[in-house]
């Protein structure tokens, strides 16, 4: 069975690697996979240099911003009843989770990890809202307009806020400073430097890993903005891509029934991708970054590494 | 023949940049493809050697899968910006 499917692919597959035919194929120039992720602006503010537009990204994380503000007030209000429902135990589940797990499990001093258990959370909640309100179609994308009555109305698109750098990167720099300052409150300037230099290290090797734990300081700042930016930026491109944008690009070279094959075969794919980014690769973002949060936050407060 | 002379190297500097996209996001998919491997590997091998620690090694084992499978996207972000970005 397997080497009939094979002894069939195998044409297929020769077309697709020969030069020749590589050559040959013709795409689409006018279809530009990166203008879904463009940022037009729908309502014009301009303060003097700063542009303060509401594009659709402000959209999506107004959306977050309201959800996650009504999960925290449902959590605060709903704890610890006498008869749960099934409400009660979601609630119950998503307070143990950033509580107990995320925020306690990382960070050792209780009183620390009151203090900053509710950021922790909201950051969870909020980055999760943001990461699975882009998986729901919206009316959002200008790009392509659909005309009804003489209006034109936003076509339905996924599209998230946290795939644009600058949302992450607002979030890792409140995270670094917030660590940092606490770091410095709980131990002082000099007894926090000290401290990211690792216990048994000593003599003139000092400055040099002084310096590599400096870069690395540093480079939180890309690899906690960047991890959530390119997963989330990566999921969409891939379910773009599969869910037309191959189609569309290769059209004009593959002709109406090479078009309609490849089709079925890559809407199959953009269905088993969009299940896995819902189901997984959401929620694990937002469980990272807040995880992560917990950690930089233990570490820059505990006495000894 | 001018406007052609013109256009050639263009061409050819689309396609290197295609190139660099394919290259860099593909040579970059290797070691976490082996890592994020590896990490299941090794869970698969904790679990059953202790079944009563599932809870925390799988805990564990999402946030090393998390941290793993992200340094793809690190090339593909550069690839990316070699892409759009570069001369």
């Amino acid at each position: 069975m397997t080497r009939r499917i094979a002894a069939a692919l195998t044409p297929l597959a020769l077309l697709l690697a020969s030069p020749a035919a590589a050559l040959a194929i013709e795409t689409n120039k006018e279809f530009k996979p990166q203008n879904e992720f463009k940022l037009d602006p729908l309502v014009e503010i301009k303060l003097g240099p700063v542009d303060l537009s509401i594009t659709k990204a402000v959209i999506y994380l107004f959306l977050a911003a309201i959800a996650t503000c009504l999960t925290m007030v449902l959590i605060a209000r709903r704890m610890g009843q006498e008869k749960p429902g099934r409400m009660e135990t979601a609630i119950e589940a998503a307070y143990d989770l950033t509580n107990s797990q995320i925020t306690r499990g990382n960070i050792d001093s209780p009183r620390m990890a009151g203090k900053w258990f509710a950021f922790i959370a909201t950051l969870f909640f909020f980055i999760w809202f943001n990461n699975m309100i882009g998986y729901i179609p919206l009316p959002t994308n200008t790009e392509h307009p659909i005309e009804i009555l003489g209006l034109s109305i936003p076509s339905f698109a996924l599209y998230a806020a946290t795939a644009n750098i600058s949302v992450p990167l607002a979030l890792t720099l409140v995270v670094w400073f917030s660590y940092h300052v606490e770091g410095i409150r709980a131990k002082g300037p000099i007894k926090y430097l000290k401290g990211w230099i690792p216990a048994g290290v000593q003599g003139k090797i000092v400055p040099f890993v002084f310096i590599i734990e400096v870069l690395s300081q540093l480079v939180r700042l890309v690899s906690l903005s960047a991890r959530l930016f390119a997963n989330i930026l990566a999921g969409h491109l891939l379910i773009l891509l599969m869910a037309g944008g191959m189609v569309v690009l290769l059209g004009v070279s593959i002709g109406l029934i090479g078009s309609v094959i490849l089709g079925v075969f890559t809407g199959g794919i953009a269905i088993l991708f969009y299940l896995f980014e819902v189901g997984l690769v959401a929620s694990l973002q937002a469980y990272i970054f807040a995880t992560l949060t917990a950690i930089y936050l233990g570490e820059a407060v505990a006495e000894e590494h | 023949m001018e406007a052609l002379d013109l256009l050639v190297p263009l061409i050819a500097q689309q396609d290197g940049k295609a190139i660099a996209l394919g290259l860099g996001t593909g040579l970059g998919a290797i070691g976490p493809g082996a890592g994020v491997g590896y990490i299941f590997g090794k869970t698969i091998e904790s679990v059953t050697r202790q079944p009563e620690m599932r809870d925390e090694i799988q805990s564990i084992m999402w946030l090393g899968f998390a941290l793993t499978e992200a340094i793809v996207f690190y090339a593909l972000m550069m690839s990316l910006v070699a892409f759009f970005l570069a001369g």
